[in-house]
């Protein structure tokens, strides 16, 4: 009985290195190739996520300023583009199995991200800031000390946050929300006293609900937003970047730009 | 190696401290369904129409949703109207509800499956209905129903991960947070492995209690 159990621990130990010790295989890089033989590239994305990419008003199509700069990007290399809706904490994973070719989403660019995936160039600014009610008397980071804070779970929030451990150390409690709207909706109830978000994403919510929250002046580090590609697809990464710096700088670019947020706001 | 056996101390370590609300809502929603369960069944076979309607309705509505719709409706639904219960509050409740309606069914068909000489045998030894249940029905009832019990007393294990939807830090959101963080599969497995042992003493403990209470058979 012993004998069988320590048989079983064994083979559950070895599953469990096995799963962590899968390593990346270098093939050569068809990627673009690939992209253009099938005809299309895929894009998952937190279909939740507004105003980035999320389902529209009146039918299922999922909208966004990333699905329009991701539609032109593809018209610009003659493919078609689909949109596949991915959990958010497990997006990097169906990348890099090849579920999907792109992470179009309000992507951070971080260091530990950088080490799994590859990023297109920056095409977007992005503060992270921090909300509460209209009513809070909260109005420094400092005065966080002792509060409830909520953010996403995974996102770049919560790496923007674990930056400054001082602040993490002498909050009340962190609540980490499976998504955005989740943690401003409780913020909304009060159950929570602020939230730290993507300034992009926190702005649009204002803009949907106003009269509820604010935006305090400090915020907690600016950043910036990149397409996440798979390490392994170098052509298709210099394609993509190509003509995204096109779009960038041409009428197209500021025409998304300004539909969604009222003025051009792509980086040069 | 040893770098690895460490993260997998460290993130043991992290899960472990995470799965204690996961243990507390679970002994506030076993505390306090089983006995609700067993009181509603008694409602629900009784004599008064209105109460085996209403409970009828009960059983039908939250057997009948998804307990994250429920869960989700306590949480942030109540809030929109004023009610902000706090988070563990939110999911005791909604867990306690929940299961109490399936225990509900469950003893209902335990009881209605004594055989009613029992009740005319109690009958002509002078007991009223209270004692009649207390000391014949309920004890036999009991008996039969712990395997169909423990079934549920599993599951729930499992459900507690639903709390992740309200933003509660549990077992899972633990292991989830160093996925993320990590990108890695193993905090995962060291769930799977927490989440196993807890059922396993769940299963322990039920077979004891069968054997305790074979004696009425």
């Amino acid at each position: 009985m012993k004998n069988k159990s320590i048989k079983l621990l064994a083979l559950f130990l070895t599953l469990v290195f096995l799963s962590f010790g899968c390593g990346k295989d270098n093939s050569n890089d068809k990627s673009l190739k690939q992209i253009q033989a099938k005809g299309f590239f895929i894009v998952g994305l937190d279909d939740q996520f507004p105003p980035m990419g999320f389902r529209g008003q009146d039918n299922n199509e999922i909208i966004g300023f990333d699905i329009d700069l991701a539609k032109e990007a593809a018209k610009r290399l003659g493919v078609q583009v689909q949109f596949k809706p991915v959990a958010w904490d497990g997006i990097i994973l169906s990348l890099n199995k090849g579920d999907i070719d792109a992470v179009w989403n309000g992507m951070t660019i971080t260091d530990e991200r950088k080490q799994k995936i590859e990023f297109s160039k920056p095409y977007l600014n992005n503060r992270q800031i921090i909300m509460v009610t209209l009513d809070s008397t909260l109005s420094t980071i400092e005065m966080l000390k002792g509060k409830k804070l909520g953010l996403q779970l995974g996102s770049s929030s919560e790496t923007a946050l674990n930056s400054k451990p001082e602040v993490v150390k002498q909050l009340k409690e962190l609540k980490k929300y499976e998504n955005n709207t989740l943690a401003l909706m409780d913020l909304a109830a009060k159950r929570i006293d602020a939230v730290v978000v993507d300034e992009i994403v926190g702005r649009w919510n204002m803009a949907k609900k106003p009269g509820i929250y604010k935006v305090l002046s400090e915020d907690m580090g600016t950043e910036l937003y990149g397409v996440g590609l798979r390490k392994n697809d170098i052509t298709f990464k210099e394609a993509l970047d190509k003509v995204l710096t096109e779009i960038k700088n041409d009428k197209a670019g500021e025409e998304i730009s300004k539909k969604w947020f009222g003025e051009n706001i792509l980086l040069k | 190696m040893e770098q690895y056996i460490q993260y997998v101390l460290d993130s043991s370590v992290f899960i472990l401290k995470g799965s204690i609300l996961t243990i507390q809502l679970y002994f506030a929603t076993i505390l306090f369904s089983i006995p609700l369960g067993i009181v509603l069944a008694l409602m629900k076979i009784s004599k008064f129409k209105f109460l085996r309607i209403a409970i009828g309705f009960y059983t039908w509505v939250f057997r009948g949703t998804p307990l994250l719709l429920q869960l989700f409706f306590t949480y942030y639904g109540l809030a929109i109207i004023g009610i902000n219960l706090p988070a563990f509050t939110a999911a005791a409740l909604t867990f306690i509800i929940n299961y109490s309606a399936y225990l509900t069914e469950i003893y209902r068909a335990g009881i209605e499956s004594i055989d009613k000489g029992q009740y005319e045998a109690s009958k002509a030894l002078n007991m009223n209905y209270y004692q009649t249940m207390r000391r014949i029905i309920l004890p036999q009832v009991i008996r039969r129903t712990i395997p169909p019990t423990c079934n549920e007393a599993i599951t729930l294990v499992k459900d507690t991960a639903l709390v992740v939807v309200i933003g509660m830090g549990d077992l899972l959101l633990s292991a989830k947070e160093l996925f993320t963080r990590d990108f890695a599969i193993t905090p995962f497995a060291i769930a799977a492995v927490v989440y196993l042992l807890m059922t396993t003493v769940i299963v322990y403990f039920f077979r004891k209690i069968e054997i305790k209470y074979s004696i009425y058979e």
